[in-house]
């Protein structure tokens, strides 16, 4: 059968030139968004500083954009009976007399700003516990496997399915958000579990590597699928049902959260049953030859 | 059932059950609350102003500055400045040194101060900063510096002293120190509570910032109200409309409730301490406004806005002359804006000032209506979650017998989410319910990791998705040499066991990798974190045990 094929026909070092190949345009994706804008993914506006409203839509767009001319106004966006007017840095006074505005003429606006303060700090955060995360979650896997190579692998794909994220978010044009963040973090505590299934069901079970690789597989496979499930129903509520039913409004946080995830579990799929079974394939083809060298 | 007296045998079915009944109950006592996002309101992030910083400074060189003094010298506990020529009398209070000893001999001044060098340092920082410095810390004492400062700027106003921060990253930090935050966190609280506003929730961040959640308020009226540190000052017009300071709110020991006369105007009336009123009977007589009122108008202000400017009344002045007067009153205007006014002026009189002023970094509202649509839209998505999510299970399995305690797990891991939520009073925000929809997807892939280890079926599972599940599960027993009935045998609990190692370590990945998120953001991502970790720990510990021996009874009946 096709998953077998692909698990066991070709030498695991052939194979894996894919995932390289793959982590190295993910290096160039970032690289490039990286030396144009100064960071590795396009900084939303949290990260940059700046106010977002969005109000009823009562008028049209260019109506509300010449209402709000007089303040830095970036960007006037129609998300389903609602318009998001996101404005760039302003200063406090300016945004005191906005957010008086925007209260005096709308009901029910909703209203986000973001001093200089706050995204800087926000940026240092990112740049400190982003990493934190990660090296928490390689030290559980460390833990759990208590074998070096094992572990590395496991987190190598793991490594891989965050960077493929990551570029995947210059590919579609999501920006770095909070809700992106949080989705980030996500993948890595999230994506290893399926690595630790395969990992653990190789060391732990008898049979040949293939044969346990493949086993692994039908469970791995209807993990990944359960849980992208669930995120497919984050971004059909939170992306599309308002084109669909009319009292809706689209969700920014949740739509930007489910994007980064999808493209990470779909990236997850790839790197466990190719990136890490070929790893593991590879290790064992080699240290069961050695290992059968050293022991009686 | 024979089935159901057996589970109920089993501990970990009978704490699991335990615990969502019980979760139930909690929620059905204590409710749910839900997050600002979703039932209206707005929120401000506060930065509190400051720097804890050290000083390399030697303290008589500080004197020898501010007294043009030509020589300073340490005798134990005392300074001692020698400075040429008089000394205006006054100079050494006005720099912070009240005891001081001013003795002229000859043609050279000397003073005696006694301070120990912290004391000089502090009385210099104030001075030049014209703001609270206090002393934090031994060894190396820091001190905390109650304004906006950078290391730049301290470094220059170091440098004609001859001194600097030292080197180094830990010398300068921005940022107040926790007692400070927690402070200015229980002066929000107080006045945020007199202007009569339910249900303001103020947290600390991260030790530097503090969050407030304003419950139906929008985000003007919420920075009107908080953005000001509600600072008291009296002071008094000397000549050519210059005017000096008298005091400040601190000064003022207890306030009465405001109080409107006949002709609609509002006042508030203030006793001061007997220190205060000591100093302001010398500021008046100094000034020369109980000898001439008229020309000497006394003014308020809040938050360098004057409240109040009018003459001493004409006995009071008189009074004033003889005894220190500690009763007074702050007239501040008629109609609703002197009300207003007057509420104001006494909340904050009444409260004291806050510590440290506050920055306003981020703010922002939802209206209540775009929250409860909000909530809807977020059900909806949980619901079309859980039937994906089903439906998966089902293509896979093929067996009613196995999706209904699936999904009755997983939902049940949220009601037991939902049932700590409720007794802790925490809030669902949108994060929140994002992080549940992420706990069911998460979580059923746990329960398939302990399904398809008992049955073994993991095995080319994905090609024969199309097998019925007792066609599988008896191959997969006669692979193992036991019948899946015997669910005490060895073979199933080496299995289970084997099944609960996978999930602890995918468990354990993602709670830590979720730890960070605790810290991060200014609290906005608390509730996914948290909700994610609790979910994790719950299904792992309760959830996932019962749903093991549930899932081996049912496989094996």
């Amino acid at each position: 059968m096709e998953l077998e094929e692909i698990i066991s026909k070709y030498p695991p070092k052939q194979i894996m030139l894919i995932p390289i190949a793959i982590i190295i345009l993910a290096f160039i994706s970032l690289g490039a968004t990286y030396f144009s804008t100064g960071s590795p993914v396009h900084l939303g506006i949290e990260f940059t500083g700046g106010t977002l409203i969005t109000v009823p839509a009562t008028g049209t767009e260019d109506a509300a954009k010449a209402q709000f001319a007089q303040y830095p106004l970036v960007d006037v966006r129609d998300i389903g009976n609602r318009y998001m007017i996101q404005f760039g840095p302003m200063s406090d006074s300016e945004y005191a007399a906005l957010a008086k505005q925007v209260n005096a003429e709308y009901d029910g606006a909703e209203i986000r700003h973001m001093g200089p303060i706050y995204s800087k700090e926000l940026q240092a955060q990112v740049m400190r516990y982003l990493p934190i995360s990660f090296l928490l979650m390689a030290l559980v896997v460390f833990i759990v496997f208590r074998q070096p190579m094992v572990s590395l692998l496991v987190v190598v794909s793991a490594l891989a399915d965050i960077l493929t994220a990551a570029a995947s978010m210059n590919i579609t044009g999501v920006q770095l958000s909070l809700g992106t963040v949080a989705a980030l973090l996500m993948l890595i505590g999230y994506s290893v579990d399926t690595d630790i299934l395969l990992s653990m069901r190789v060391l732990k079970r008898k049979g040949s590597v293939d044969e346990k690789i493949i086993g692994a597989m039908g469970t791995g496979l209807m993990m990944s699928g359960t849980t992208i499930a669930a995120v497919i129903a984050l971004i059909i509520v939170s992306n599309f049902l308002y084109l669909i039913i009319p009292s809706f409004t689209r969700m920014d946080v949740i739509a930007d959260m489910s994007t980064v995830l999808i493209f990470g579990l779909a990236a997850d799929i790839f790197n466990t049953w190719v990136t890490n079974a070929q790893g593991l394939r590879w290790y064992f083809s080699r240290s069961s030859k050695a290992v059968r060298g050293q022991k009686k | 059932m024979s089935l159901i007296n057996d589970l109920f045998k089993d501990t970990r079915v009978v704490i699991y059950a335990a615990a969502v009944i019980l979760a139930i109950i909690l929620i059905a006592v204590f409710g749910l609350k839900f997050g600002l996002d979703l039932e209206g309101g707005s929120y401000l992030q506060l930065q509190l102003q400051g720097a804890v910083t050290q000083v390399d400074v030697t303290p008589e060189k500080i004197l020898e500055v501010q007294f043009g003094a030509s020589n300073a010298e340490k005798h134990g506990d005392t300074y001692v400045v020698t400075v040429p020529g008089k000394l205006d009398p006054t100079l050494a209070d006005d720099l912070g040194y009240s005891g001081a000893k001013v003795v002229t001999q000859g043609n050279a001044t000397k003073v005696t101060i006694v301070a120990s060098s912290e004391t000089i340092i502090t009385n210099y920082l104030k001075k030049n900063l014209d703001a609270d410095v206090k002393i934090v810390g031994v060894a190396p004492i820091k001190y905390e510096i109650r304004t906006n400062v950078t290391r730049e700027s301290l470094n220059a106003l170091l440098a004609p002293v001859g001194g600097s921060v030292p080197v180094g990253e830990d010398t300068f930090v921005q940022g107040v120190t926790a007692e400070t935050v927690d402070e200015t966190k229980k002066v929000l609280d107080s006045k945020l509570n007199r202007l009569g506003l339910q249900d303001i929730k103020v947290r600390i961040v991260d030790n530097k910032y503090i969050l407030i959640d304003l419950a139906g308020m929008d985000v003007a009226t919420a920075q009107d109200v908080v953005g000001k540190p509600g600072k008291f000052e009296i002071r008094i017009e000397t000549e050519n409309n210059e005017s000096m300071h008298v005091l400040y709110g601190d000064a003022v020991e207890s306030v009465d409730i405001p109080q409107g006369d006949r002709q609609g105007g509002w006042g508030v009336p203030f006793t001061l301490s007997e220190e205060g009123a000591a100093v302001f009977q010398k500021a008046a007589i100094d000034a020369g406004a109980t000898k001439n009122p008229d020309a000497h108008d006394i003014a308020m202000y809040l938050d360098k806005d004057e409240i109040f400017s009018a003459p001493l009344a004409a006995e009071l002045a008189g009074s004033l002359n003889k005894v220190p007067v500690r009763s007074m009153e702050a007239r501040v205007g008629s109609g609703d804006a002197g009300s207003a006014k007057a509420k104001e002026l006494y909340i904050h009189l009444r409260e004291g000032a806050l510590p440290v002023n506050v920055e306003i970094v981020g703010s922002g509202q939802v209206s209540a209506a775009l929250g409860a649509q909000f909530k809807i839209q977020m059900v909806f998505a949980g619901l079309i979650a859980l039937l994906a999510v089903a439906g998966m299970v089902y293509y896979r399995y093929r067996e009613k017998r196995i999706v209904l305690p699936m999904i009755t797990t997983s939902f049940s891991e949220v009601i037991m989410m939902l049932g700590i939520w409720a007794v802790a009073g925490w809030q669902l925000d949108l994060a929140s319910l994002a992080g549940i929809i992420m706990v069911i997807g998460t979580g059923v892939d746990q329960l398939v990791i302990i399904t398809d280890e008992l049955m073994r079926g993991g095995e080319a599972a994905a090609a024969s998705a199309d097998r019925s599940i007792k066609e599988r599960a008896a191959a997969a027993a006669e692979k193992a040499g036991a019948k899946m009935a015997a669910t005490t045998s060895k073979v199933y609990l080496s299995r289970l066991s084997r099944a609960f190692t996978i999930i602890l370590g995918a468990a354990a990945t993602t709670a830590v990798a979720m730890l960070p998120l605790l810290y991060m953001g200014f609290g906005a991502l608390t509730g996914f974190a948290l909700i994610i970790i609790l979910g994790v720990i719950l299904g792992t510990l309760i959830a996932r045990p019962a749903y093991g021996r549930i899932i081996g009874h049912i496989l094996g009946a």
